[in-house]
């Protein structure tokens, strides 16, 4: 499936900045602290409201899917990877895997954020293992090493 | 002498043509539901004094319904909207009203027209565009256009984290075909097999094209009553023994609720089966038929594990022992559901409860039919109802 050309529509457009910058840039709660995926609109905890606040870039994967499109597929392109996350900081984001062997995906797999810069369009966010070692476009926290498991 | 009032009974069932019905809009549909659902009941649409409208996709009616009925001196009118649980939530605020005297006899209508002649069935319930907005739409970019995608990600992890199998998955296709060659107003009712399932294409891995519900057009109305006055009217009542409903809250959709985020694991179920058999007085142990919301296999599974009928983790291996399917330990979706029969939403299931309860189910009908549960789940797994309906009343 082609990843579809995104545009900003004036009210997440702190996130598409971020994201330009490969910075991960999340709601936050400006009363009680708590975290938020960018389209959050209120606190559900607190009701305080929300800002926006760069986040880790680390996340966890919960679960995943392959989408094969319609027939005749995507050719030879390995079809792609749909991910569910948990951010480090609490919210659950629904993105893309790259850089990810199928035969690694389990639940609880470190991720980092990515983001791709197309010709047309805003950047996006997208994940990868954090074992693949590729953590060159990403600048919000700065990588430990950390041994593979 | 009268009997008692209690429990509330369905005392009519309209269902017009469903699937691939054009020609007529959502509202003119329900129209028709409503008129055959208080003809099925002995009634004269003068008789109603309460009206609920589901919501359903764009198109669906409101309560402008009761002037396009002709409906006066209604004492209760409102649209209801609880997704795939909408059908729950009507009868059991109908029921309550009955029970309650602020209405006394309640109509309740679910109708849809997604399908359209010129383009797919999938279509309806899909997005592509050529340019997406906002962070959301940087979402369906990516490529969750359309529901299956999410219901894909909620099987891979209870696959994930208990071993069910796509085949176990199957299994339950297969069984729901079984039940549909049965009923005449199945949309598939030719036999499939496991490996017809394990052949037909992937919608989102890992769910193939017969783990997905049908697209179909149509209407679904019943008529509540107090069970004193069904038992005058011209079918015999299905009582409403129990209803529940339940709303996780799931981290998934910004829940604040679910702190161990369980979602894709277990459901709304839990909650909305425990209310509704506690106020009905049965257990699992009582259900002689399922009627689950089958919007895909996989609700299925985790559904009877919700409920109780095995342990969590297990339903893999329960449908595939072959409980589900004609002449299983617990018959369930025996109209073929959403997956074989018709997609109406929460009426799939309460339409083929009412019919076995009242012994209308003809070759497919279950000899043993005294404690039937009705479910619904709207949402990604967001909004969950129960029912617990019986042909017989409460002792």
């Amino acid at each position: 499936m082609e990843i579809g050309v995104v545009r900003r529509d004036g009210r997440g457009d702190a996130f598409f900045d971020g994201a330009a910058a490969d910075r991960l840039v999340i709601k936050r709660c400006g009363g009680c602290a708590s975290w938020y995926a960018p389209d959050a609109n209120e606190c559900p905890a607190c009701g305080g409201e929300l800002g926006w606040a760069t986040a880790s870039g680390r996340a966890t994967l919960i679960s995943w899917a392959i989408s094969h499109g319609r027939p005749p597929g995507d050719g030879p392109v390995p079809p792609p990877v749909l991910a569910l996350v948990e951010l480090r900081e609490g919210p659950w984001l629904h993105s893309r895997l790259i850089g990810a062997d199928r035969a690694d995906l389990r639940e609880g797999l470190p991720l980092r954020a990515h983001f791709e810069h197309p010709e047309e369009g805003e950047s996006y966010l997208v994940f990868r293992p954090e074992s693949s070692g590729r953590t060159d476009h990403f600048s919000g926290d700065r990588p430990r090493e950390e041994p593979r498991s | 002498m009268r009997e008692p009032e209690g429990p509330a009974a369905i005392a009519g069932l309209g269902m017009t043509e469903l699937g691939k019905v054009f020609g007529r809009s959502p509202r003119r549909l329900a129209a028709d539901a409503v008129r055959l659902a208080v003809a099925d009941a002995g009634l004269a649409l003068a008789d109603l004094d309460g009206l609920l409208v589901s919501h359903g996709m764009s198109g669906s009616p409101g309560i402008e319904l009761a002037a396009a009925l002709g409906l006066g001196d209604l004492r209760l009118l409102t649209q209801m909207s609880a997704l795939g649980a909408t059908a729950g939530a009507m009868i059991s605020y109908a029921a309550m009203s009955v029970l309650s005297g602020a209405a006394a006899t309640v109509a309740c209508v679910f109708a849809d027209a997604p399908l359209r002649p010129e383009r797919p069935a999938g279509a309806a319930y899909h997005r592509d565009a050529p340019e997406y907005h906002g962070f959301q739409g940087m979402t369906a970019a990516l490529g969750f256009r359309s529901v299956n995608t999410f219901y894909a990600l909620a099987a891979q992890r209870h696959m994930a984290r208990y071993g069910t199998t796509s085949e176990q998955l199957g299994a339950i296709a297969v069984a729901t075909r079984r039940w549909a060659a049965g009923n005449p107003r199945a949309q598939l009712r030719d036999p499939i097999t496991i490996d017809d399932h394990q052949r037909s294409r992937w919608v989102v891995e890992p769910l193939h094209l017969l783990d997905c519900c049908l697209v179909s057009n149509g209407a679904i109305a019943v008529v509540v009553t107090g069970a004193g006055r069904a038992r005058d009217l011209a079918r015999p009542p299905v009582y409403i023994w129990g209803w529940g409903q339940g709303h996780p809250g799931h981290r998934r959709a910004g829940g604040a609720h679910d702190e161990a985020g369980e979602w894709g694991l277990t459901t709304g179920a839990v909650a909305s089966g425990q209310v509704a058999m506690k106020m009905a007085g049965v257990t699992t142990e009582d259900i002689s038929i399922c009627q689950l919301y089958d919007c895909y296999t996989y609700t299925v599974l985790v559904s009877l594990e919700d409920y109780g009928f095995c342990a969590k983790g297990e339903g893999g291996a329960f449908a595939a022992s072959g409980a589900l399917g004609p002449g299983g330990a617990l018959p369930t979706n025996t109209g073929g559901g959403q997956l074989s029969g018709y997609y109406m939403w929460g009426m799939t299931p309460l339409s083929e409860g009412v019919i076995q309860a009242r012994g209308d189910g003809g070759e497919r009908q279950v000899e043993t039919n005294d404690v039937i549960l009705v479910s619904g789940n709207g949402g990604i797994l967001d909004h969950h109802s129960t029912m617990i309906l019986s042909p017989h009343p409460r002792s």
